[in-house]
C-alpha cells in the first residue's frame, strides 16, 4: 500500500494552481484534504503523474453567509460543522456535515474535495442535489458556475475539466417556513450511508404543500431526486398517509444496485422507510418554525 | 498487600498507550532491505509463464524470486507436527495458484515502495481454472481436487460417538432437523503480520524478528523447512499488536524472507499491508452443522446427531492445520447437557480461498450451534428457552461427564444461568417485551451457556499431550529482584502484569521488583503454542508459581540457617525475611541474593547458591472443574424499518475460577464479546462465486468500533476461590458465546414473524428478510 511514483507540486495561490493544472492537464490530481485521494493512491487505484497540493492556497477557506451559503473549496468539514454562522443560517447544512465520516476525517477533509470526489453515497452531493446548489470552477480560461445536477455525471465522475479547479460550493438557504430533514442509515457510526435522504417541505398559508424536495444518496451512480414523489406531494394536505404514499412512490422510482452492505431490495425498502421518517420530521420542523 | 485478586493497572499500558511499544515495524537494522509479494489475482489458475526481467531491472531492486527460484532454496513445507494428510507445497507457488492472494513472486528492494513498483512489472500468464468456492462443489466427487497430490477435496473425515444414539432417537417423541452455518471471518489484529530476517554470514546465525504468538513454534518450523541448524536460529518477539490465533501460524512469507536474507546477506523486512492482510493472512470459522435433535415432548434432549463440514480454504495452516479442529468441536458440541446418545461426522474440505487459521475459540461453532438448537427446540415445543436449559443441564456433580466422556464435576452452568437471568431481570424483560409488542416495537431477550476447556478436566490435561504442561524460570537476581522467564508470548493478555502479581505475592516482594521476560528463544522454554488456547491462566501461572516456591524454599533455607530459625517459621514481606511474629530478627532477600551471587562459598553448608528454578509444571495442584464457563444474556430491540439491532443490555456471568486481576479478565471478556458482536452484525470475509475476494479494505470488512459496543455488565461466580491453582483461562469464552446470546435474542424478537435463524451473519438486510419485510 505505497502509492506509485508521482511528482509533488505545491502551489500557494489559485492562479498558480490554475497555471500548473493548465500545464499538466489530466496528468495531475488536486490534493486537498486527501481523505479520498490518499487511500486511492495507496491502493494503486489512482496513478497520477503529479499531485498539485492546494493546502497552502490562502483564499479558498471562506465560509460566507447570505441567501446562499458559500463555502471555499478548502473549508474543512469540521470548520463548517462548528460554524455558528452556518448553524444559524443553514441548519440543514450543519446537520449534514455531522454525518461525514469521523471527527478525524472531518478535521482534515474539505468541502471541495468531497464534492469533486463525487461519491454517490456521500452526504454533500446528496444535499447539493436536493438544494439545486452550485459549484464554481476556475481555470486559466475563466470561471464557470455549474448546477449540481449537471456537475455530478456519474460514479466518481464530474463535469470538471482537467485544467479546472473547484473553488467554491454554494448551498442555497431554505426559505422561511421550510422544514427539512436528513436521514442516513449506515452500518456503523461514521460510515457512508447505505442510503441517505435529504428532504425539504414547504407549506403554504392554506396548509398545503407548496414545495417538496427529496434527494437520495447511495442508490444510484450519483445522488438523485425523486421528482415524481416531489410532484405528487405538491398541493396536498400533510397527513401520515400522504407521507407513506410519497415515500413509497419515491422508493419505487429507484433502481439501486446491491453490495456487501445491502441488497437492491433492502436499499429500496430503506429508501422508503427513511423518506417517510424524513417527511415526518421535515413537516414537524415547518410546524415548529 | 495481596496482589492476586486486585485490579492492578497493567504495567504494559503506559508504553503501549503512549506509543512507546516496540512492534515488528519498529525493528530497524543497518543495511536492511524491504520486500513485497506479487499475489495471485485469480482464485485458481495455472501459471504458463512468468517474466521478471523488467522487475529485476527496476530502480532499487536487489532480488526477485519466482516459485522455481524459491523451490530450489526451501521447502517443501511440512508441519513439524503432522496432522493428517497434507499436500506438498512450497513458499511460493510453482505451478498453480490456489486462491486470490496466493504467493506468486517476491521482490526485495531498497524500499517497500520500490518493491511494490517492481511487482507491477512482473508479467504472469495464467490459464484460469474453475474455482472451488462452496461446500457443494468441494464435495462433488467429479470436481478435480485443487491439490493434485491429494485424492479429493475432502481432506479429513472423522466420527465420534457417545452413549447410545440409536436408543436415544428411538425413545424420542420427535426429531428436529436444522442446518446451521457460520460465515468466514478474519482475525484482524490491529498490527498486521510482519517479519525481519537477519542472517549473519560469518557465524551462520539467522536472527528472525517475528510478530508471533509463538517464537519457539516459528523457530522449530523455520529450522525444519529451511534445513537451518536450530542452534543457530534465534527468534525475537517484542510487542505484538494482537493476533487472536492468526499469529500462532508460521507463514509462507516467513520462509521467503529468511531465504532472501540468507541469499543476499542483508537483513530483509516484510510488513504486511492491510489490503494483503484482509485478502491473504488467514480467515476463520467457515463451518456448517447439519443437526438432528431427538427430544421428548416434555423437553428432554435425548439425542444429537451432527454432520460438521469445515471449509479450510486452500493451504493447511502451520503448525496446526484446520484438520485438527473437528476433534475440538465434536467433543464439546453436546455441551453441559444430559444427552443420552450422540454422534458426529466431520469433514474438512479444501477450496480456492484463503488459509483457514485459528481464531479466538476456534471450536466456537459448537457453542453457537448447540445454544441455537436449544432455542429452536424450545420454540418448537412451546417451552421457555430458560426452561429447556434448566431441564437438561448437567449439574457438575461428582462423576458427571459430558456425553463425550469428559469430566465436568464442579461446573456451574446452572448457577450462571440463574444469576444471568436474575441480573437481567428476566420476568420483567418478558413483560416489557409484551408491552413493546403491543406498541408495535420489536424487543427480544436471549442467552446462552458455554464451557471453555481452559485448562480442561484432568483427563484432558494429563498424559503429556502437546498442550499439557509448561516450563518457566524464576530467578532471584543479585540485588534481590526477581526475573520470570515465561514460555508465553503475550500479545495483549497482560502477562507482564498477571504473572508478576502471582510471583510477587509468592516471593513476598512488591510488583516493581518482578520483571517478566518473554520473546527470546535463547532464554524462553519451548512451547509450540506460546500464548494461545487460554492456557496462561492455569499453565503459565502454575509454572511460575511452582518455580517461585522452589526459589523461596532455597532462600528460606539460607535465611533459616543464618537466622537460626527453622525455614518453616520464616516469612517474606516487602523483601524482608523475618521469623513469623518476630520482626526484630531480619535479613533481606537482597542480602541473601548478593551473598549467593558474589560469595557462594560463604553460604551455610547444605544450602544452594543457585537461586533459580526452571521446572516443568505438569498440573499438580490444579483445583476445581478445569472448566471455565458461564452464561451471557442480552436484550435487543430491532428497528423493523432499517433492520438495525440495538443491544439494550448485555450481561455476563463468568466462572473462570479464581480471578488474578479483574481488570485483565474483564478486558478479555469485553474484547471477546465485541468480536462476537462483530461476527454477527458486521464482519464477513466475503467471496463471490468465482472466488474473488470482496472485503479487502475496512470499507468492506466492517469491524465494530467503540460506538457499536454496548456497556457490558460482568459478574463472577468464583467457584473454588481458595484453590491452590484455581485460576482458569478466560480468553475465548466471550467470543464463543456472544453470537449465540445475540442471535437467540434476535430470533426471540422476531418470533411473531416466524423467524428462524440458521445463519449467524445478520446484517440489517438479513434481519428484515428474516422478519419477512423484504424479499431475499
Amino acid at each position: 500500500m505505497k502509492p506509485p511514483l508521482f511528482e509533488y507540486v505545491r502551489v500557494s495561490s489559485v492562479d498558480e494552481a490554475l497555471d500548473r493544472l493548465t500545464e499538466l492537464g489530466d496528468e495531475a490530481k488536486v490534493l486537498a484534504g486527501g481523505q479520498s485521494l490518499v487511500p486511492l493512491l495507496s491502493l494503486r487505484l489512482a496513478n497520477p503523474a503529479y499531485l498539485v497540493d492546494i493546502n497552502r492556497v490562502g483564499d479558498l477557506s471562506h465560509i460566507a453567509n447570505g441567501p446562499v451559503v458559500r463555502l471555499g473549496a478548502l473549508s474543512r468539514h469540521r470548520d463548517v460543522e462548528r460554524s455558528g454562522l452556518v448553524a444559524q443560517s443553514h441548519p440543514l447544512l450543519s446537520a449534514t456535515v455531522k454525518y461525514i465520516g469521523h471527527i478525524a476525517i472531518r478535521n482534515r477533509g474539505t468541502i471541495g474535495g468531497s464534492v469533486a470526489h463525487a461519491d454517490p453515497a456521500a452526504e454533500l452531493p446528496t444535499l447539493l442535489v436536493a438544494l439545486d446548489g452550485e459549484i464554481e470552477a476556475r481555470s486559466s480560461r475563466g470561471v464557470r458556475t455549474l448546477a449540481a445536477a449537471e456537475f455530478f455525471e456519474g460514479f466518481l465522475t464530474t463535469a470538471l475539466e482537467p485544467d479546472e479547479l473547484l473553488t467554491e460550493v454554494r448551498f442555497p438557504v431554505l426559505a422561511a417556513g421550510t422544514g427539512w430533514s436528513i436521514q442516513e442509515f449506515s452500518r456503523r457510526n461514521g460510515d457512508f450511508g447505505v442510503v441517505t435522504v435529504v428532504v425539504t417541505v414547504a407549506v403554504d398559508s392554506a396548509g398545503r404543500i407548496s414545495e417538496a424536495r427529496i434527494s437520495f444518496g447511495g442508490v444510484a451512480s450519483t445522488a438523485v431526486r425523486a421528482s415524481s414523489a416531489e410532484s405528487a406531494l405538491v398541493g396536498q394536505t400533510p397527513s401520515a398517509e400522504l407521507w407513506k404514499s410519497a415515500a413509497h412512490e419515491a422508493a419505487s422510482s429507484l433502481d439501486p444496485s446491491g453490495d456487501l452492505h445491502g441488497t437492491p431490495q433492502y436499499r429500496r425498502h430503506l429508501a422508503g422507510v427513511l423518506t417517510e421518517r424524513a417527511l415526518v420530521e421535515a413537516h414537524g420542523r415547518v410546524e415548529e418554525g | 498487600m495481596r496482589l492476586v485478586g486486585a485490579k492492578i493497572p497493567r504495567v504494559e499500558d503506559r508504553r503501549i498507550l503512549t506509543g512507546r511499544g516496540h512492534y515488528i515495524d519498529d525493528v530497524q537494522l543497518p543495511f536492511m532491505l524491504h520486500s513485497s509479494f506479487l499475489r495471485s489475482p485469480l482464485a485458481h489458475g495455472r501459471i504458463n509463464s512468468i517474466d521478471v526481467t523488467e522487475a529485476r531491472r527496476a530502480p532499487g531492486v536487489v532480488a526477485v524470486y519466482t516459485g522455481e527460484d524459491m523451490k530450489a532454496l526451501a521447502g517443501p513445507i511440512k508441519p513439524v507436527i503432522p496432522t493428517g494428510p497434507a499436500p506438498e507445497y512450497f513458499p511460493l507457488v510453482t505451478d498453480k495458484v490456489l486462491f486470490v492472494g496466493d504467493l506468486v513472486a517476491m521482490v526485495v528492494a531498497e524500499s517497500r515502495a520500490q518493491a511494490e513498483d517492481a511487482c507491477e512489472l512482473i508479467e504472469v500468464d495464467y490459464d484460469p481454472l474453475p474455482a472451488v468456492v462452496d461446500y457443494e462443489t468441494a464435495l462433488d466427487p467429479s470436481v478435480p481436487p485443487i491439490f493434485s497430490d491429494l485424492e479429493s477435496n475432502v481432506l479429513v473425515t472423522r466420527h465420534l460417538e457417545g452413549g447410545d444414539v440409536d436408543a436415544a432417537f428411538k425413545e424420542a417423541d420427535r426429531v428436529i432437523e436444522v442446518e446451521l452455518s457460520q460465515h468466514r471471518v478474519a482475525d484482524v489484529p490491529m498490527e498486521t503480520r510482519g517479519v525481519v530476517a537477519d542472517y549473519d554470514d560469518d557465524s551462520g546465525q539467522l536472527t528472525v524478528h517475528s510478530a508471533t504468538q509463538s517464537p519457539q513454534g516459528v523457530r522449530i518450523q523455520l529450522a525444519s523447512t529451511l534445513d537451518h541448524p536450530i542452534n543457530k536460529l534465534v527468534v525475537l518477539t517484542q510487542d505484538v499488536g494482537g493476533s487472536f490465533g492468526l499469529k500462532i501460524n508460521i507463514f509462507r512469507e516467513d520462509f521467503c524472507v529468511c531465504v532472501a536474507s540468507k541469499q543476499i546477506g542483508r537483513p530483509v523486512k516484510w510488513i504486511e499491508d492491510r489490503n494483503e492482510h484482509m485478502i491473504a493472512s488467514g480467515h476463520a470459522r467457515e463451518e456448517k452443522i447439519l443437526a438432528q435433535v431427538a427430544v421428548s415432548d416434555a423437553g428432554d434432549v435425548l439425542g444429537l446427531k451432527a454432520e460438521l463440514t469445515l471449509d479450510q480454504g486452500s493451504y493447511p495452516g502451520l503448525p496446526f492445520g484446520a484438520a485438527i479442529f473437528p476433534s475440538l468441536i465434536d467433543v464439546l458440541l453436546p455441551g453441559p447437557y444430559k444427552v443420552k446418545g450422540y454422534s458426529c461426522d466431520s469433514k474438512v474440505i479444501t477450496t480456492n480461498k484463503c488459509v483457514y487459521v485459528a481464531y479466538r475459540g476456534p471450536w466456537a461453532i459448537e457453542t453457537w450451534a448447540r445454544e441455537r438448537l436449544l432455542d429452536i427446540v424450545a420454540h418448537e415445543l412451546g417451552l421457555d428457552p430458560a426452561e429447556i436449559r434448566r431441564r437438561n443441564y448437567l449439574e457438575g456433580a461428582e462423576g458427571d461427564q459430558l456425553i463425550t466422556g469428559r469430566s465436568v464435576s464442579g461446573i456451574t452452568s446452572r448457577e450462571t444461568l440463574d444469576r444471568a437471568l436474575a441480573l437481567i431481570d428476566y420476568e420483567e424483560v418478558r413483560s416489557q417485551q409484551q408491552v413493546a409488542r403491543n406498541e408495535g416495537r420489536c424487543v427480544g431477550v436471549g442467552f446462552a451457556t458455554f464451557l471453555e476447556a481452559a485448562p480442561g478436566p484432568p483427563e484432558m490435561r494429563l498424559g503429556g499431550g502437546m498442550f499439557a504442561g509448561e516450563q518457566a524460570t524464576v530467578k532471584l537476581e543479585a540485588d534481590g529482584r526477581v526475573t520470570i522467564i515465561t514460555a508465553q508470548s503475550p500479545h495483549g493478555q497482560g502477562h507482564e502484569t498477571t504473572l508478576a502479581q502471582v510471583v510477587a505475592d509468592e516471593m513476598g516482594v512488591s510488583m516493581d521488583q518482578v520483571q517478566v521476560v518473554y520473546g527470546d528463544t535463547r532464554l524462553t522454554p519451548f512451547s509450540i503454542v506460546g500464548t494461545g488456547g487460554s492456557r496462561a491462566a492455569t499453565w503459565a501461572t502454575g509454572a511460575v508459581l511452582v518455580n517461585a516456591r522452589k526459589v523461596k524454599e532455597k532462600v528460606l533455607a539460607i535465611a533459616g540457617a543464618q537466622l537460626e530459625v527453622s525455614p518453616e517459621d520464616l516469612e517474606i514481606s516487602e523483601g524482608i525475611i523475618t521469623p513469623k511474629g518476630v520482626p526484630s530478627k531480619a535479613i533481606s532477600l537482597a542480602q541473601i541474593a548478593r551473598q549467593a551471587t558474589l560469595g557462594p562459598a560463604s553460604l551455610p553448608p547444605g544450602t544452594d547458591a543457585n537461586l533459580e528454578s526452571n521446572e516443568r509444571f505438569l498440573g499438580e495442584g490444579i483445583t476445581g472443574s478445569g472448566w471455565s464457563g458461564g452464561t451471557h444474556a442480552c436484550v435487543v430491540e430491532v428497528d423493523l424499518g432499517t433492520g438495525a439491532v440495538k443491544i439494550v443490555r448485555y450481561v455476563v456471568i463468568e466462572d473462570c475460577g479464581r480471578v488474578i486481576n479483574p481488570g485483565v479478565v474483564a478486558g478479555q471478556i469485553r474484547g471477546g464479546v465485541a468480536q462476537g458482536i462483530g461476527q454477527v452484525f458486521y464482519e464477513r470475509a466475503a467471496y463471490d462465486k468465482e472466488g474473488n475476494f470482496l472485503a479487502g479494505t475496512f470499507m468492506d470488512y466492517l469491524l465494530p468500533t467503540a460506538a457499536e459496543i454496548p456497556t457490558i455488565e460482568i459478574e463472577y461466580v468464583e467457584s473454588d476461590p481458595e484453590g491452590e491453582i484455581g485460576f482458569r483461562g478466560v480468553g475465548e469464552g466471550g467470543i464463543i458465546v456472544a453470537p449465540a446470546a445475540l442471535t437467540n435474542a434476535i430470533e426471540d424478537a422476531l418470533l411473531p414473524f416466524g423467524a428462524k435463524i440458521t445463519e449467524m451473519y445478520l446484517p440489517p438486510a438479513k434481519v428484515l428478510e428474516l422478519a419477512g419485510i423484504i424479499e431475499e
